[in-house]
């Protein structure tokens, strides 16, 4: 589903962001892109979207080798939801979703109001405007907006931000239903514990580079000392980014 | 694509509409109209007061006697006081003039305006009033007054016997005021508030960040840019259309309509581009707003200033905005703009735009949350 070679990015002379990227994501997989601020997660989500050109390596996302990517077919494929809830606070949830819907083929678009219903949203809010809103309504009409084409391909960036627990646990558990249905999902996050309940590979990415790349249960296993307990993956995270959780 | 182009107008249609853009479309063309219909055109100033203190009679039966030919209009009658402190009082307005019978020689009395030649304007005004009696009426009075003043030479050639100016062409002076203002509203309208409401709309997407979605959609970017240039453009030949009906009336709106319209078009596109490219570009709306400050005051205050007013600015030929100005000014008044280098110069310079709106475009799609 995605495939990166020798994948590299500046922003400028003397500003690397990625120095040669190696990794593969098969499909139906759930994958994991763990790193601190500034380690080029956001950089490698940009480059497999289609946003950033310019890159060196070769990329091939849904069997399309990205630099050549033209067509509007790709993005009809994918989902992106972003780490911040962008949405048009004029409009409400329900014309949201029926604008950004209205650019895929109508046999590929799910119901809105199912899919808010899905997401436990209020339903009373449903026609009011997204700027009366709270961040966790807003995140599950963002949700919503890059699930609504039924995409192969779904990139999630913090999907958990801003939701309370119960919220979090529902938006997990959606996740792990569009991934028995055959969506490939690329999460990013700093949520460990998203991280270690949904993924089923991840890779940690410190300074441009994946520092390690495993599931989650045998980087917490190789991470494991002779005294401790069972380390968790944000012991992992630590050790191999040099970084705390932001 | 047709679906997807007519998706975003009606998206971009609902954020002008919660922007209150036609409102204010609406409320300029009602109160630039109001002010055309019942101000400008009427605006002329009235002829100036002219009071006489004349304890003995000599001249005022002579003086009201007179009714001056100023192009058909009767000029008021000279407002007789009796004292001369009533004629000081009445005069103390910078505006009217006093003329004084009393005593042996005639003097004119009027407080200055500040402005040398209206004041002599003003003395030549009041002597004109006793100008057309024979000589033995108070022609000798009307030298009296002009050698009063400082230049009695000069005042006296000001003196017209005869106010009435030639008009030229076929238009009513009414009809040119409605045409010359009309015009300039028009420019200013699409030159600033056009530029404005296509940036604050845009700016309004790129607070809410959803112009970064547009880059993860199915979506044209092109589409996306044509989308809010084709509602805007809309917008600007309805309101130059319906505020040239309105202030030109429907025949001699008609007549210039197709030219100005095309003129209106070429300004619209172009300042909705420079708005586009400005709002993406800049940060935030204050840093758009100095911007939109510096544009008013220092790009087309000298076309307004050389387009006018008598004031000689030797390169505003070229200045693009006085071009388009010119251009404006010239549709209405049915002299339309036929040279192919100007076309051709405003072809290049929305080409131009439109390549750096869609470079912003992209700038602002990678850009960081």
């Amino acid at each position: 589903m995605i495939e990166v070679k020798n994948l590299t990015f500046s922003y400028g002379k003397d500003k690397q962001a990625l120095h040669g990227l190696n990794f593969k994501v098969g499909k139906g997989e759930i994958f994991g892109f763990l790193g601190p601020n500034g380690s080029g997660k956001s950089t490698t989500q940009k480059i497999l979207t289609g946003i950033l050109k310019g890159y060196g390596g070769q990329v091939s996302v849904l069997g399309m080798d990205i630099a050549a990517v033209q067509s509007q077919e790709f993005f009809r494929q994918i989902g992106v939801l972003f780490e911040f809830p962008y949405l048009y606070t004029n409009l409400s949830a329900l014309d949201n979703l029926n604008y950004f819907s209205s650019f895929y083929p109508s046999e590929n678009v799910r119901d809105p109001e199912e899919l808010l219903d899905m997401l436990e949203f209020k339903r009373g809010f449903l026609k009011k405007p997204v700027a009366s809103y709270s961040k966790g309504m807003r995140q599950r009409v963002s949700m919503a907006r890059a699930l609504i084409s039924n995409p192969k391909l779904l990139f999630l960036d913090e999907p958990t931000s801003g939701l309370d627990p119960s919220g979090a646990v529902l938006f997990r558990k959606i996740i792990e239903e569009e991934r028995q249905k055959g969506t490939t999902v690329f999460l990013t996050t700093h949520n460990m514990v998203d991280a270690d309940l949904l993924c089923d590979r991840v890779a940690f990415l410190s300074n441009g580079q994946i520092a390690a790349l495993d599931t989650p249960r045998n980087l917490k296993e190789e991470n494991r000392s002779i005294h401790s307990q069972e380390s968790t993956l944000e012991d992992v995270f630590i050790r191999y980014t040099g970084r705390g959780l932001d | 694509m047709t679906g997807m182009f007519f998706t975003l107008l009606k998206k971009d249609f609902r954020l002008m509409l919660s922007a209150r853009f036609f409102l204010l479309a609406a409320g300029s063309l009602v109160l630039y109209s109001c002010y055309i219909h019942f101000v400008y055109v009427s605006l002329d100033d009235k002829m100036y007061p002219v009071y006489c203190y004349d304890p003995a009679g000599i001249g005022t039966q002579a003086i009201n006697s007179i009714t001056a030919q100023d192009s058909g209009r009767t000029l008021p009658p000279v407002i007789n006081v009796n004292t001369k402190e009533e004629l000081a009082d009445a005069c103390s307005d910078g505006y009217s003039i006093g003329i004084d019978l009393s005593e042996k020689a005639p003097r004119i009395r009027m407080v200055s305006c500040g402005i040398d030649t209206i004041d002599h304007l003003r003395a030549a005004y009041a002597a004109s009033r006793i100008s057309t009696i024979g000589a033995g009426g108070p022609a000798p009075l009307r030298k009296a007054l002009l050698d009063s003043e400082d230049s009695p030479a000069e005042a006296d050639q000001a003196a017209p016997s005869n106010t009435g100016a030639a008009l030229i062409g076929k238009d009513s002076k009414e009809m040119k005021n409605r045409r010359e203002i009309t015009a300039e509203f028009l420019f200013f309208e699409l030159a600033a508030v056009g530029f404005l409401g296509l940036a604050a709309m845009l700016f309004k997407e790129k607070d809410m960040g959803v112009i970064r979605i547009h880059a993860v959609i199915p979506v044209q970017r092109n589409a996306f840019i044509l989308s809010k240039l084709g509602l805007i453009l809309l917008s600007d030949l309805v309101f130059s259309a319906m505020l040239t009906l309105i202030n030109l009336g429907a025949a001699e709106g008609l007549a210039v309509l197709p030219a100005v319209l095309m003129q209106a078009g070429i300004l619209s596109l172009l300042m909705a581009l420079a708005g586009f490219f400005c709002a993406i570009a800049l940060p935030d709306f204050k840093q758009f707003s100095l911007l939109y400050l510096v544009l008013a005051v220092f790009i087309t205050t000298p076309v307004f200033l050389a387009g006018q007013t008598g004031l000689e600015i030797g390169w505003i030929k070229y200045h693009p905005m006085y071009h388009l100005f010119l251009a404006m000014k010239n549709a209405y008044f049915r002299n339309p703009n036929t040279s192919p280098v100007y076309y051709a110069a405003c072809a290049c310079a929305v080409a131009l735009l439109y390549l750096l709106a869609g470079w912003g475009l992209r700038c602002e799609m990678k850009r960081e949350g």
